[in-house]
């Protein structure tokens, strides 16, 4: 049998209905199926594997937090400043005598947690506006795409900036500034998201599959939704995983700038730009919030590129 | 081509529109107004000098026909005033845009020396050792942020060793070899980034060229692989390569704002920052503004560009 043979099996006999069965159960067995053709494929890259292995330890180490901190991350010590890594003290502790351990951990729970509540923020108003722009073509597509050239047009951190200084003049704190830092950087990814799945969308609607449920009597919305969107996820996947890379060195810099957290919080940029003034005499503590932020971002970025490998097969086969 | 781009002019309309909007949008939502402002500093109560000055900023009239107001003002270079120095925001613009191209020209320019090289090696010698280390370097590359780098670029070559300085700025007018010396740490840092992506970008365009048939048809005439490789491939591969450098110069004139903020560069991307500190409203509008409509001209010149050097892309 040839490789397509075997996988129309499987899907048949995935498909089959057991006696007994019902169809929710149907649905979790395809689920299961699904998930782990998925898990055989990603371990066929060892980017990939790699990648995913360190984004499991991040995300064990963001729910873990509370557990793996040794010292309260906001709490000043005066007796204990600017010490070297030791015992006690994993990394050292800063110039208020506070443990840079437990801060690179309570820094990075908050990160991370942002970077993917922006990040799937992101996606939910770009997709919908994207797949809708390119399933429905016309003047749909021509207003939404100037829309979102609108936005694109703004460079480099700017768009981000404003948001944020908006935030800071409304005296948001705790929160509230975090959800308008998701906000900001949800928003502005949005344009990127809904270009993406634009042009995915444009490709796909001239198929065939689009006709046949078009004459199956499905409505243009429901298409859309159902039958385009899914066709059109890979891309997105990627460039998600890679986006949320990109967030997390966003969300350092402006922090760096003094315009994300509010000290005390516990930040990687904050936490590195405070660095600074000690660090002729004490370079260790710029040390380790900067690892946290390159591991971080390069697990991701490991990531991406694997599953760019694994979802678009014509770059590795060469 | 004209016609083309003729198109595409007119297209812009609606995203500067969009740009204008939503810079204009950005001091209306923040809270207070210029007359609170006013107020606080001139110790004003009273309601009847709040409504004489309403009017006079044309603070009564509706959203609209103040965003009209606006906008005529802004076509004819009339950005207001600062804030914090009292003078008209356009000067305090030109005199900075020079410093932040100057940055990011040459960050470009290192980044293009190191990655078309690098990213052409690790295609062409794939799987080698070469094009593993190209790799993995680029992918740190990317993975760094551009601000740690600097820092530690300063903690090495200026506080260790002494070599550079660890910021400042002198104008290359002024005195060429200062200017340079001042600018290798912040170039650097701009550049390894930006290195880091072209060389995965011009790696990954190299291969999708490498793998055409008329590299085949060039090595079955017989020509040296040398030729095929660097005078037929590389010159198509590179075409990518030259576009997204051309978006990302654009990119830079508002990505510098760390690096600027770190080295102490005078360059826009500071300038937006300190006002963003200060609170000085006129020249954030027009700084953000300024560089938008920029980064369009840009995205336009560069994709007419493209058209140019690659006529098999239509003009649809």
């Amino acid at each position: 049998m040839s490789e397509v043979d075997v996988q129309l099996d499987a899907r048949r006999r995935v498909d089959t209905l057991r006696e007994d069965e019902t169809p929710w159960r149907i649905r979790w067995r395809r689920v299961k199926t699904g998930f782990s053709t998925a898990l055989s494929e990603l371990l066929k890259s060892r980017t990939a594997t790699i990648g995913s292995l360190m984004i499991l330890i991040l995300l064990t180490l963001v729910v873990l937090t509370p557990w793996l901190a040794t010292h309260n991350p906001i709490k000043p010590n005066y007796r204990e400043r600017l010490e070297g890594p030791s015992v006690e003290h994993y990394f050292g502790t800063d110039r208020l005598g506070r443990d840079i351990y437990s801060r690179v951990l309570y820094g990075g729970q908050r990160t991370i947690s942002v970077s993917i509540a922006a990040v799937a923020l992101g996606l939910a108003l770009g997709i919908p506006l994207g797949i809708f722009a390119g399933y429905f073509g016309g003047r749909v597509d021509a207003i939404s795409m100037r829309f979102v050239d609108g936005f694109l047009a703004f460079p480099g951190l700017l768009l981000y900036l404003l948001i944020v200084t908006l935030a800071r003049e409304w005296k948001l704190e705790g929160f509230w500034n975090d959800a308008i830092l998701v906000f900001a950087l949800g928003f502005a990814f949005m344009p990127e998201a809904a270009r993406l799945s634009r042009s995915t969308a444009l490709v796909e609607s001239q198929k065939e599959y689009v006709e046949a449920a078009h004459i199956m009597g499905e409505g243009r919305f429901r298409t859309a939704m159902a039958q385009v969107l899914p066709n059109c996820v890979s891309p997105l996947i990627v460039n998600a995983t890679v986006r949320l890379g990109y967030m997390i060195l966003i969300i350092a810099a402006l922090s760096f700038l003094g315009l994300g957290s509010s000290p005390p919080t516990p930040d990687w940029g904050a936490d590195l730009s405070a660095a600074q003034e000690h660090m002729e005499s004490h370079p260790m503590i710029a040390v380790f919030p900067g690892v946290a932020i390159c591991i971080s971002v390069l697990s991701f970025n490991l990531f991406g590129d694997g599953l760019r490998d694994i979802l678009d097969p014509r770059l590795v086969e060469r | 081509m004209l016609v083309y781009t003729i198109n595409r002019l007119i297209q812009l309309i609606p995203v500067i529109l969009i740009l204008s909007i939503v810079v204009f949008g950005f001091v209306q939502l923040l809270p207070g107004d210029v007359i609170d402002t006013l107020a606080d500093e001139e110790m004003i109560d009273d309601p009847e000098i709040r409504k004489a000055l309403e009017k006079e900023y044309g603070l009564d009239k509706p959203i609209y026909m103040q965003y009209f107001y606006w906008m005529a003002h802004v076509v004819q270079g009339d950005f207001g005033k600062s804030m914090v120095t009292r003078r008209p925001v356009y000067i305090e613009l030109i005199e900075r845009i020079p410093a932040t191209l100057y940055l990011a020209l040459i960050g470009i320019g290192i980044s293009i020396v190191i990655a078309i090289p690098l990213g052409t090696l690790a295609a062409v010698r794939r799987n080698s050792a070469t094009d593993y280390t190209a790799q993995t370097t680029s992918l740190i590359g990317i993975s760094i942020p551009e601000f740690w780098f600097a820092i530690l670029c300063i903690l090495l070559f200026s506080l260790h060793l002494g070599w550079l300085p660890s910021s400042g700025y002198v104008s290359p007018d002024e005195n060429l070899a200062k200017s340079v010396i001042y600018l290798i740490l912040p170039a650097v840092a701009v550049g390894f980034r930006q290195a880091a992506f072209t060389t995965r970008l011009t790696r990954s365009s190299m291969l999708d060229e490498i793998n055409k048939d008329y590299v085949d048809t060039g090595r079955s005439l017989g020509l040296p692989e040398r030729r095929v490789i660097y005078k037929y491939t590389l010159r198509n591969a590179l075409i990518p390569t030259i576009t997204i450098s051309g978006l990302q110069l654009a990119n830079l004139m508002g990505g510098t704002v760390v690096l600027e903020s770190i080295f102490a560069w005078p360059g826009i991307g500071l300038t937006i920052y300190q006002g963003i500190l200060l609170r000085d409203y006129p020249v954030i509008q027009a700084g953000v503004l300024v560089l938008g409509v920029f980064v369009v001209l840009v995205n336009l010149f560069v994709d007419l560009l493209y058209r140019v050097l690659n006529p098999r892309v239509g003009l649809g």
